[in-house]
């Protein structure tokens, strides 16, 4: 037992070293593993503090810029407006669609006609609702995972997974959320995001390779599918993004031929350098989705 | 100022200044040009550097880790920062050992800085441990040796620019890093 005690004394100083680098190999180990079981983060009260206290004098002097991106946000939203005045259904909204039945008293050439019965079913689609955030912290120069903190959290309806988007792109999850902040798991991090092209074809991801936050990449699209630069990529619905949110526009189109595929490099129509507003995006059916996805799994 | 009360400082000062004023460098255009990946800057192990040559090992090596465990909680970083700086202070009296002339029990009321050591060797002294710091915390951090040549190209980067901050500090604070401590 002396000896042992003696053994400890001696050798202390590389035993502390070994505990406290096996607690930091835990704790990094926790955020790589498990989303938004983070014991240190910046969604906590005294780190949020000193960015809000920091936010608040650097925001005076981004005003303008400010200024020009919500104008041009106004602008595409007045456009989208015009185009949608006339239709009778929204996307996101509860959508009427009449019943039909087979009238086999008629026939065409395609076959039965069908005859509207007067009633009306009732379809609901997802319903979106849009709460405006601040940024207050952000970073890009991460390897795997880039966050960002916003000012706003679970007094303010934000729970986790919820998704992050700008008036012109995506931007990534809810990670984690404390009373009155959020972090986000920025989409320059290794998660991926469900994508379709431009003429409706999905079924690709689309991953950020570290080394830049201006682009990232849609990976094995097949060759048959016509790609050119200059076309947009779009979220689907499948993944947490609302579906048809802009991701951005193909610069580059590379044809590998070992997987005979090709992988499209996207330039991002989100400018993550100076993002200042977000909108987190609440998805009212997205819990009763999860549920009912669940019992698939089950089963 | 007594010795605890100025490192509490110079421990919040550099906080400050590496959460507020160069994690924000990479977001702005101009830090990569020529398609250079983004890269932060690291000032706060500096803390680590300026801590009193008579500092016990173990308060050494749980004051680093506090010092990183606060770096993470501000960039999200897990406990990558708290295990870079833990190997750093580790290997702090070693790199004193070889770079002093005197053994390190005979310094006693000072700390390694550019007045008591001279602008070459304690840049030699930052330059070793940081690259220390910065190789471990990016292996760590990329955690892939898919491209070696990009992660050495950004150990490299922000190594550099770490070591121009921490002569740029050293020249700001010189006076205040500077005092022997007699009130001990």
């Amino acid at each position: 037992m002396r000896n042992f005690i003696l053994l400890i004394r001696r050798f202390w100083n590389i035993i502390l070293f070994l505990i406290l680098e096996a607690v930091s190999f835990s704790m990094i180990s926790k955020t790589r593993n498990m989303q938004g079981m983070d014991i240190v983060s910046s969604s906590n009260a005294v780190v949020g503090y000193v960015y809000k206290k920091q936010n608040d004098v650097v925001y005076y002097f981004q005003l303008r810029r400010l200024n020009d991106s919500l104008l041009n946000e106004n602008t595409r939203l007045r456009n989208q407006l015009v185009q949608y005045t006339g239709a009778d259904t929204f996307r996101d909204m509860i959508a009427h669609i009449p019943v039909t039945i087979k009238d086999t008293t008629r026939r065409d050439s395609s076959g039965v006609a069908l005859a509207p019965t007067g009633a009306v079913k009732v379809i609901r689609y997802a319903d979106y609702r849009y709460i405006p955030a601040r940024v207050i912290n952000n970073s890009i120069s991460g390897d795997r995972i880039n966050y960002i903190t916003i000012n706003r959290g679970t007094a303010d309806g934000i729970r986790k997974e919820m998704a992050v988007v700008t008036g012109n792109g995506i931007v990534g999850r809810i990670n984690n959320v404390s009373q009155h902040l959020a972090t986000v798991v920025s989409v320059l991090s290794d998660r991926k995001v469900s994508t379709k092209l431009n003429d409706g074809t999905s079924g690709f991801f689309t991953i950020w390779n570290p080394g830049s936050p201006e682009y990232v990449v849609t990976e094995k699209v097949p060759l048959y599918v016509k790609v050119k630069r200059g076309d947009s990529v779009f979220t689907t619905g499948y993944s947490f993004f609302p579906e048809n949110v802009l991701i951005g526009t193909v610069t580059k189109v590379d044809t590998i031929k070992a997987t005979n595929a090709k992988n499209l490099k996207v330039r991002l129509s989100t400018n993550f350098r100076n993002l200042q507003y977000v909108y987190v995006v609440e998805d009212k059916i997205s819990s009763e989705r999860k549920e009912l996805e669940a019992k698939n799994k089950q089963n | 100022m007594s010795i605890y009360l100025r490192n509490v400082f110079r421990f919040i000062l550099l906080v400050l200044i590496q959460v507020l004023l160069l994690n924000k460098i990479p977001l702005r255009w101009w830090s990569n040009p020529g398609g250079l990946p983004p890269y932060t800057p690291y000032i706060y192990p500096l803390f680590i550097l300026l801590l009193p040559l008579s500092t016990p090992v173990p308060f050494l090596l749980i004051v680093s880790f506090t010092m990183g465990i606060t770096i993470d909680a501000f960039m999200d970083t897990g406990g990558m920062h708290a295990a870079a700086c833990v190997l750093m202070a580790f290997f702090r009296t070693n790199v004193l050992t070889l770079l002093l002339p005197k053994r390190i029990a005979e310094y006693q009321n000072m700390s390694p800085n550019t007045k008591s050591m001279g602008w070459t060797p304690f840049m030699t002294y930052a330059a070793i441990l940081l690259a220390l710091h910065h190789v471990f915390f990016y292996i760590i951090e990329i955690w892939s040796f898919h491209s070696i040549g990009y992660m050495l190209m950004k150990i490299l980067i922000s190594l550099l620019t770490s070591l121009v901050f921490v002569a740029l500090y050293s020249l700001f604070f010189s006076s205040s890093i500077g005092t022997v401590y007699y009130d001990k």
